[in-house]
């Protein structure tokens, strides 16, 4: 049997030629395959994008049985490519890699939608539309402005629709108010009126979904996978203890349950913005910054929620219906 | 008329039973919704689902965003026949 030495030698000779070979993707040293077992037999690997008939190759192109005595082993092993990270530009970007509008950091494309017949990119009203402080229209970049993603280059949609997210009013005691309203129920008692004034704070209304959607400029370039997940199998219901996962920019593929639904919550949206949200579900720990658009699955790959809030310990969930209601969306 | 009367009978015991919320037992969503203001009015109070307590029955969970000792004296322990459950959340921010 051949010596490692003797191996590495037979390769390092012998790879440039190998590597010539119209189907080779790649030459090493491994232990020979034969019937489907390991052997303990030395050999020049080589990997091809697919196995094909002797017959149907060129002589140039075949692999030999062996070289100068030292075996060969072909494997198959489909084509190599560099594994692209969910920062970098993607084309076609599949669902789980960094997106924005030009004005934000990044955010996650969660998955593609339809509305009325067309495909669409999904995501948060804050990855997509820069929270309302956006146009119908506006350029979106994939990856990201944080990740590097600049204009023209990097522009895969534009903005097509947003659900406006209603933020409410700080709170605050209105000293102003409050003088105002002495003075008049002290003008109400002098003239013996039982009418008396009250403060009233403008409450802003509640919201159901964070979420936006943008028309890909080409089909080619967006793609209805997931990354690490595959493609979603339909529509859930998420309920109390509903496994789930998701597939995001920042962590990449997290699972975790529905710890919480009903979920009344109010959201931080930095510069002391502040909104409310109902209806919503709650989960784990399973998301940082930049996880913000994720589509939510369920065990099945059915997609129950739109991702879009959290804290450390905690991971604030769209309901899908809600989104898709808000929207006009479907599969 | 007989049957007049029977449909008018019919429709105030109807509306008694609806104002008499004490005899239909209320739903944990119907007392979460009718309790939630003013739980989400108590200081640090960042949230409020339906979740489970220790013992894997449906509780009302009130989310913190830091321990608030006064707060979580101060809540109630049960609402309406629900376990009312504090957990700390953290500040919720979007992502």
């Amino acid at each position: 049997m051949a010596q490692m030495d003797e191996v590495r030698a037979r390769l390092r000779d012998h790879s440039p030629k190998l590597l010539g070979r119209s189907n080779v993707v790649a030459t090493g040293v491994g232990y020979k395959v034969t019937a489907g077992k390991r052997t303990k037999e030395l050999s020049v690997a080589c990997s091809v994008a697919q196995k094909v008939p002797l017959e149907s190759l060129a002589v140039r192109d075949r692999v030999p049985q062996e070289i100068d005595g030292v075996p060969t082993d072909v494997i198959q092993t489909g084509v190599i490519r560099a594994l692209a990270t969910r920062t970098e530009r993607q084309r076609p970007a599949p669902g789980g890699v960094s997106i924005g509008h030009r004005d934000i950091t990044a955010g996650t494309l969660g998955c593609l939608v339809r509305k009325n017949g067309q495909v669409m990119i999904l995501s948060n009203n804050h990855v997509l539309a820069n929270s309302n402080d956006a146009q119908v229209g506006d350029p979106i970049l994939q990856p990201g402005p944080i990740d590097g993603g600049k204009l023209p280059a990097d522009l895969i949609a534009e903005l097509q629709q947003f659900v406006p997210i209603s933020f409410g009013e700080p709170p605050s005691d209105c000293k102003f108010a409050s003088g105002m309203i002495a003075l008049f129920n002290a003008g109400c008692r002098a003239i013996g009126s039982r009418t008396r004034y009250r403060i009233y704070r403008i409450e802003a209304a509640d919201n159901l979904v964070d979420a936006a959607i943008a028309h890909p400029l080409k089909a080619a370039d967006v793609s209805n996978d997931i990354l690490d997940i595959g493609r979603i199998a339909g529509l859930g219901r998420g309920e109390l203890g509903t496994p789930l996962q998701k597939s995001g920019r920042t962590t990449g593929l997290t699972r975790d349950e529905i710890t919480q639904v009903a979920v009344t919550v109010n959201v931080s949206y930095g510069s002391g913005r502040e909104a409310r949200f109902t209806d919503q579900l709650m989960a784990g720990a399973m998301s940082q910054g930049g996880d913000s658009g994720s589509a939510v699955l369920d065990g099945d790959k059915r997609l129950v929620g739109l991702l879009f809030a959290g804290s450390d310990n905690s991971t604030i969930i769209n309901r899908i219906e809600h989104v898709f209601s808000a929207l006009g969306l479907s599969l | 008329m007989k049957r007049w009367v029977a449909a008018i009978l019919l429709c105030l015991a109807a509306g008694d039973l609806l104002a008499n919320g004490d005899r239909m037992p209320l739903t944990i969503e119907q007392v979460k919704a009718s309790h939630e203001r003013e739980l989400l009015a108590q200081p640090g109070v960042v949230s409020v689902g339906i979740g489970r307590d220790d013992q894997g029955r449906p509780a009302i969970v009130v989310g913190l965003d830091k321990p608030h000792p006064q707060t979580q004296a101060a809540l109630p322990r049960v609402l309406d026949g629900y376990a009312v459950r504090t957990e700390i959340v953290g500040t919720i921010r979007a992502r």
